[in-house]
């Protein structure tokens, strides 16, 4: 009797000891070959960066000087694209989750935006290139990329941005609109402030994205290089992803500007970390007093 | 009775989708008293007072018919808006639910917001905040979070907050069921006191509540109004079996 409990319990602690085994050597291997990749940028490219290599132009055709055309350029887009996808994305989230009637037709939309977020990001770039680039006759510049990448973000913030608005409770609607305030100054009074730390948190990962992508602004935006600084949203702009797809494949220099070309990657690592940790900053303001 | 009828029921039938859940009510609710709702669970109490200031209108599928009279005009008429309704009968709801926001802010929202009441806030929110007799205990924190009062406060704050749309009918749905007594004692002594301005409308499934603080008693059972009378009368003598039966425990 007591040798079957007792072999009971130890099969029991074995199976548990296996089980958190498999999962701790799955954290491992993640963070291993994360690490590994962080590390091997920072120490093939670590030599290059220093103050002129960020705020200097390029020179001796991008062999030698800086990046920081592509820096700036990058920004540009970035916040740009969030620019518009932000509000863009929040309105169609607001319209899904707090006026549509829920049925079909909503079930279709929503599926549409989840295969959106799937679809290969040249796609956009081609969409981008046909609609904003002649169409509309922007030419290729820091408008029309802002615009491929905002809609190359949209669905993430859509996502984002319903869910953030279905985990405002209910019953803080009911108590506004028991108070005789209409239904649209109650989304925006109590449900939006409420959600938006939600909002921006899933939002950051259309950031990451924007700031990475390479296709969506080759057509749209991209310049392989500029002399200077672009002087209004309809200029072209350098950017790091597509100067490293430049640095990487195009050109006589792909060996000799190795060391560039991992300091650009860096440098991109560094602005995606540095936007998302603003709006890490603008969420806990956010969420100061805001507890339920 | 000799009270004016400030809302008055003609044949309400009441609809989720396909299913009723309320059969032919009709009935009048006196100024500037306390009535009563009490029934067993599921009978359609919260469904009649949220029928009061069109709250039922946000679920999806439902349907009123017969004449819901509020101080003489229809409020299902085509061209009333509910959002004027919901200011002028105000609801406290069985979980307190303070917004997120300041003890201030919590009041000042409504009159904010909807211009009503806009003169001068800081006299409204004290006012407000004196009438909830929640002034004392409050009035040193005013900027600090709602949310960190204690659930009696919260929803003496709800109280307050929907006083300060200055409404005529205050709805209350079982505004006691999440307090500890203390707290419910003071609920109640507020209720006696603001029976003195505003006609009371509040369900609860405390017997002993029931018979305390309100005028008038309404029995349902499932969708039916069974029987509505002086509260004296329904607790000491009623006419119906099953209203006897429910006020003594014998099943419900
Ligand atoms: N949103 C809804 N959709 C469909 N049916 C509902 C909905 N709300 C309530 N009902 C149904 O209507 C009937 C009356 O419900 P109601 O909430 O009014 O009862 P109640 O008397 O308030 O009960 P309780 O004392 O438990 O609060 C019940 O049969 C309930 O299942
Ligand atoms: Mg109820």
């Amino acid at each position: 009797m007591n040798e079957s409990i007792n072999s009971s319990m130890k099969w029991r602690y074995f199976k548990q000891t296996l089980f958190f085994g498999i999962v701790r050597l799955s954290f491992l291997i993640i963070a291993l070959a994360l690490g590994g990749l962080l590390l091997y940028i920072v120490i093939n490219g670590i030599g290059v960066i220093n103050l002129d290599f960020i705020t200097t132009m390029p020179t001796d055709s991008m062999t030698r000087g800086g990046i920081m055309p592509a820096i700036v350029g990058t920004i540009y887009l970035t916040v740009g694209a969030i620019l518009i996808g932000l509000p863009l994305g929040v309105a169609s989230a607001i319209y899904l989750t707090e006026y549509a009637v829920q049925g079909r037709m909503i079930r279709i939309i929503k599926i549409g935006i989840n295969c959106l977020a799937g679809v290969p990001s040249v796609v956009f770039g081609l969409f981008g290139l046909g609609l904003f680039v002649v169409m509309l006759k922007f030419g290729s510049s820091i408008l029309a990329g802002s615009l491929t990448l905002g809609f190359l973000i949209l669905p993430t913030i859509i996502g984002a941005a319903e869910e953030a608005l279905k985990a405002v409770p209910q019953t803080f609607r009911e108590a506004s609109l028991a108070l005789g305030v209409s239904k649209w100054q109650t989304i925006f009074r109590i449900v939006l402030p409420n959600a938006l730390p939600g909002i921006l948190t899933g939002s950051i990962l259309g950031v990451g994205r924007a700031a990475g992508e390479t296709a969506p602004i080759m057509f749209t935006a991209a310049a392989f290089f500029t002399a200077k600084l672009p002087e209004s949203i309809f200029g072209e702009v350098m950017a790091l992803p597509y100067h490293i797809y430049v640095l990487a494949t195009a050109g006589t220099h792909i060996e000799e500007t190795r060391p560039m070309q991992f300091g650009t990657v860096l440098v991109l690592i560094a602005v995606v970390l540095g936007i998302d940790l603003l709006a890490i900053i603008i969420r806990s303001r956010m969420r100061r007093n805001k507890r339920w | 009775m000799d009270a004016n009828m400030i809302i008055s029921l003609h044949n309400v039938n009441f609809y989720y989708g396909p299913s009723r859940a309320l059969n032919d009510i009709s009935m009048d609710f006196p100024e500037k008293q306390v009535t009563a709702l009490i029934g067993p669970s599921g009978c359609g109490k919260s469904t009649l007072l949220r029928l009061l200031n069109r709250m039922n209108d946000l679920i999806i599928g439902t349907r009123v018919e017969g004449k819901v009279l509020f101080e003489g005009k229809d409020i299902y008429d085509g061209h009333v808006d509910p959002v004027e309704i919901r200011r002028k009968i105000g609801m406290v709801f069985q979980k307190p639910n303070p917004f997120p926001k300041t003890i201030y802010n919590n009041i000042a929202y409504g009159p904010k917001l909807t211009g009503a009441n806009a003169g001068d806030l800081d006299a409204l929110v004290e006012q407000s905040l004196k009438q909830a007799v929640l002034w004392d205990e409050v009035k040193d924190v005013l900027n600090k979070s709602a949310m960190n009062l204690s659930g009696g406060q919260q929803q003496r704050l709800c109280i307050a907050r929907a006083l300060a749309m200055k409404p005529d009918v205050l709805l209350m749905d079982e505004p006691t069921s999440a307090l500890d007594p203390i707290s419910t004692a003071k609920i109640e002594e507020l209720i006696e006191e603001l029976k003195k301005n505003y006609t009371i409308i509040i369900v609860t499934h405390n017997m002993q509540q029931a018979a305390r603080i309100s005028d008038s008693t309404a029995f349902f059972y499932i969708g039916n109004l069974i029987e509505y009378n002086k509260t004296e009368k329904i607790f000491t003598n009623p006419d119906v079996k099953q209203t006897e039966d429910y006020i003594t425990g014998r099943f419900g």
